[in-house]
């Protein structure tokens, strides 16, 4: 007996997991994805040929961030309450320092609050701050100590 | 004269275009996908302003617990043992590239005794900018 060959052989692609292959890497490519804070607050740091000027800390408005709650200039004060404090000063001065001085146990988001808030100083008081000091504990051991 | 309605209508979801559709997917996610150099999971402190850090900047992180990782911003970060590491790390990428731009990465509880020591070492470094990495302030 003769058998016959099969000869219907198909000239297509298997292109039916191709989907399948697809879906697969982007499920991937959607579980390895992650949404990342690219922002933030930005700050310059004096450069090397910036001759370090005296301060003297009555020329300046000295924020002391506590663990809870803010000192300013030797009063207790709201954050909220600090670009009025700080608005008449600047008028007169607007070159007038400020320093925001951070206790050790202070946690880092109340500082980063507090520089917020002077930053927001044009849009809240029309005034630009634009002498901010973060001096570090060395710093101020090493000038004013 | 009657037509003959055709009756040869496979019964078939047509899936020949479904290929074309996930792989514009595929490249939408791969055109758009940005591998972070730091995976570091933190509580990120709350700010009204914010502005776009720039790409390839070096990462210190500091986590709740006050491990401290640090990234030139062109490899995945490492844990460093102390905050004095900051110091040799951050000479070393500023030697490289001096207006190199530096993220400070860190938990918002962290006491901030340990921030003043890395932004005392950012500082001794020469580094010109540091950007405080945050998250946008909820509108009440």
């Amino acid at each position: 007996m003769k058998i016959e060959r099969d000869t219907k052989v198909s000239d297509a692609i298997p292109t039916s997991t191709m989907a399948d292959i697809a879906f697969l890497l982007i499920i991937y490519f959607m579980v390895t994805t992650t949404f990342t804070a690219t922002r933030g607050l930005d700050f310059g740091l004096p450069k090397d040929d910036d001759t370090p000027r005296e301060i003297e800390r009555e020329d300046s408005v000295h924020i002391h961030v506590q663990p809870v709650g803010l000192v300013v200039d030797g009063k207790p004060m709201q954050l909220e309450d600090v670009l009025d404090y700080l608005k008449p000063r600047l008028e007169r001065n607007p070159m007038k320092p400020v320093i925001v001085q951070t206790d050790p146990q202070a946690p880092y988001g109340n500082m980063v609050s507090v520089l917020d808030e002077l930053r927001q100083g044009e849009e809240k008081i029309g005034i630009e701050i634009k002498n901010i000091s973060i001096p570090t504990r060395r710093e101020i051991e090493s000038f004013w100590y | 004269m009657k037509f003959k309605a055709s009756q040869n209508f496979a019964p078939v979801i047509p899936t020949a275009s479904m290929a074309d559709i996930a792989f514009l997917l595929i490249i939408f996610f791969m055109v758009t996908i940005t591998f972070e150099v730091d995976k570091t999971q933190v509580l990120l402190p709350r700010t009204a302003i914010r502005f776009e850090i720039p790409k390839q900047a070096a990462y210190v992180s500091v986590t709740e617990s006050g491990l401290i990782k640090v990234s030139s911003g062109e490899e995945i970060s490492t844990p460093v043992p102390g905050v004095e590491d900051v110091l040799s790390f951050a000479t070393q990428t500023v030697a490289t590239d001096p207006s190199k731009p530096f993220v400070l990465k860190a938990d918002r509880t962290v006491p901030y005794d340990i921030i003043d020591k890395v932004i005392d070492a950012l500082k001794q470094a020469k580094v010109e900018v540091i950007y405080l990495l945050s998250e946008q302030t909820l509108q009440s």
